[in-house]
């Protein structure tokens, strides 16, 4: 006769239901908790539904203001002249194309980065990564940095927008970890065959490490679309304007009737400045929005993949 | 591996000619290394040298090649700034007010969110918890405008329909340009973006905890709080006290996006902190010395700041800390 695990017995019951029934306090508290983290899901998500519903309600009954839980009538009025504005176009145009080419420059000069470093013979390894694990700790600031871009000749061109920044070393270190815990014989037995460190990274780590990988390009491809200090102190001319930093520009101009000025270049009635703000920050925030899931997934899977040990 | 020690058995003993023949060998691991090398090298260690501008008289015009080399006289000029002792205060003001309220609240929330046994209404939940994280300082504040703007704002509309029920006198004021206020709406700001992402971390903590403590627990008689004490809190040790070292040693960022982004004219004596002291010195008035001066102070505190609650870390439990 088999002695019986008396664990397996109560969860073979039920496996989300503590065994011994819960008291009478504990289901309440269960309720209170609910109840609780539902108001916190509302805070957490009604800024969004304002902004949305402010943008759409018809302009002259969004001046109303307080809660939006829907939107007041329905226009997009406001949109059309925001999506007029030539400038908004470019400033999306920057946003997009730094987020697109930022992230893959960062995240294939991160993977080759992290490769070698993670290859456990390899002379020097330690030094380097003890190198670049001291920039996390201390560095040069603002000011030097910006000297050292203007000396490169950088300012007011879109490199300024993607190379200071290019290589974080956190991501780099979550990669590297993810790779040092793939078995080295993946590596020892391609290279017995032939195989040159390019072909074994790109053909045999990056794939094997492809949930460290795309987690880091989420990192990366997020903090280029919300980053604006290498906008704002590497680059003067609109024509580099950034979607975050024209967002700024807008909002900044509440004292008159200048938002709406600034945006649709004429004063309407039948539009108002707070709105055509709105309008501007859901139309800056909805790219989030619709890749919120994936991004989601990535980020929590890249959070607990790696932490950062020097 | 065979033809990695056949190799190494060859050629000679010397320590250099070893080297030669293990660069010789992965040669191509350090052709591809070079370029993050180069990258670390050229935008991170060359503005390190560019630290002695804090110690020498810049000016724009000549640039490097002449500038006459003041020792401390910039630090010292500096410290005597009332601006500058000013953004110094309120940097450890806001930011001990962050972690002060900011880090038990991912820990509170995940032991919430973990007491939640439906499993998708805990899926919503942390789903909507993290969102604020991944949107910019300028959307937030965007949106903390069209909460608090006194012509159309939610909060000041609803404030004045209800004095105008109760007959009550609440004060309608913008919160964003009140002295009074706007720490509170900079550290609300700060919990509203930050305490989901941070839960991600302590929810996989939690999730690692094996279920039959739980379960020898309850035999015992342990209720929720008794287990919450003896096995849960326990059980994030280490990872509460390794995000509690990186928290305590950035003490120095107060947070550069926020406040910038948040910040007006009219709250700038309580909200200045020491980067947008740097930035409004260096670049907006220029004063390249004295700016680089400002951000070396605060990098070293940071480091040393690092440094040291690791050390400490490392003495109360070995086996955390990030070095």
């Amino acid at each position: 006769m088999t002695v019986m695990n008396p664990t397996r017995l109560f969860r073979k019951k039920d496996p989300y239901q503590n065994h011994i029934s819960r008291t009478r306090g504990e289901k309440i508290g269960g309720v209170i908790i609910c109840i609780f983290l539902f108001a916190l899901s509302l805070i957490m998500i009604y800024p969004f539904w304002h902004v949305l519903m402010y943008s759409i309600s018809e302009p002259e009954r969004a001046l109303g203001g307080g809660l939006f839980f829907y939107p007041r009538g329905i226009s997009f009025f406001s949109y059309s002249l925001v999506l007029r504005n030539a400038q908004i176009w470019i400033a999306y145009k920057n946003t997009i194309l730094k987020t697109l080419f930022g992230t893959l420059i960062s995240v294939v000069l991160s993977a080759m980065t992290a490769y070698p470093l993670s290859v456990k013979r390899l002379r020097g390894r330690n030094f380097f990564s003890m190198m670049i694990f001291f920039t996390m700790l201390f560095g040069g600031g603002t000011i030097p940095t910006y000297l050292l871009v203007k000396s490169l000749s950088l300012i007011d061109t879109f490199w300024a927008l993607i190379l200071p920044g290019a290589v974080s070393a956190y991501n780099m270190f979550i990669l590297r970890n993810y790779m040092q815990s793939l078995p080295s014989e993946l590596e020892e037995s391609a290279r017995i065959d032939g195989a040159m460190a390019f072909t074994i990274l790109f053909r045999i780590i990056l794939p094997l490490a492809a949930p460290s990988l795309a987690a880091i390009a989420m990192f990366y491809g997020v903090s280029n679309w919300n980053s604006y200090m290498d906008c704002l102190l590497y680059t003067n001319s609109t024509s580099l304007q950034t979607l975050q930093l024209y967002l700024r520009q807008v909002l900044l101009q509440t004292s008159s009737a200048n938002a709406a000025m600034t945006v649709t270049g004429e004063t309407s009635e039948y539009v108002s400045d707070t709105q055509v703000q709105m309008v501007i920050v859901a139309v800056s925030v909805i790219p989030i929005l619709i890749v919120y899931p994936y991004l989601q997934r990535f980020y929590t899977k890249g959070i607990t993949v790696g932490a950062v040990k020097g | 591996m065979v033809k990695q020690r056949d190799l190494r058995n060859a050629s000679g003993r010397g320590y250099l000619s070893k080297l030669a023949r293990d660069i010789r060998m992965d040669f191509l691991l350090y052709v591809m290394l070079l370029p993050g090398i180069i990258y670390f090298v050229v935008f991170k260690y060359a503005p390190m040298y560019g630290i002695i501008i804090g110690f020498s008289d810049y000016n724009i015009v000549s640039g490097f090649s002449d500038m006459p080399w003041v020792g401390f006289g910039i630090f010292e000029d500096l410290f005597t700034k009332a601006a500058f002792q000013r953004a110094f205060i309120n940097n450890i003001k806001i930011s001990f007010l962050k972690i002060l309220w900011g880090f038990p609240m991912p820990i509170i929330l995940s032991i919430l969110i973990n007491e939640v046994k439906n499993l998708f209404y805990k899926k919503f939940v942390q789903t909507t918890v993290i969102l604020p994280h991944f949107i910019s300082w300028f959307v937030i504040y965007g949106m903390l405008y069209a909460l608090c703007n006194l012509s159309t704002g939610a909060i000041p509309e609803i404030l004045k329909s209800i004095n105008a029920a109760f007959g009550t006198d609440i004060e309608v004021v913008n919160y964003l340009a009140q002295k009074e206020t706007f720490m509170t709406v900079l550290i609300l700001s700060y919990l509203w973006q930050s305490s989901g992402y941070g839960t991600i971390v302590y929810l996989a903590a939690i999730t690692g905890i094996d279920q039959q403590l739980y379960e020898a627990a309850m035999i015992d008689g342990a209720g929720k709080m008794r287990q919450l004490w003896h096995i849960t809190l326990p059980s994030l040790r280490s990872t509460i006290i390794t995000l509690l070292i990186f928290r305590v040693g950035s003490i120095m960022n107060a947070g550069f996006d926020q406040i910038f982004a948040l910040s007006n004219s009219l709250v700038i004596s309580i909200a200045d902190i020491i980067d947008t002291y740097v930035y409004r010195i260096g670049m907006e008035e220029a004063k390249f010395s004295l700016a680089t001066a400002a951000g070396l102070f605060k990098s070293l505190i940071g480091l040393v700041l690092v440094l040291g609650t690791n050390w400490i870390a490392k003495k109360v439990d070995p086996d955390s800390g990030i070095m």
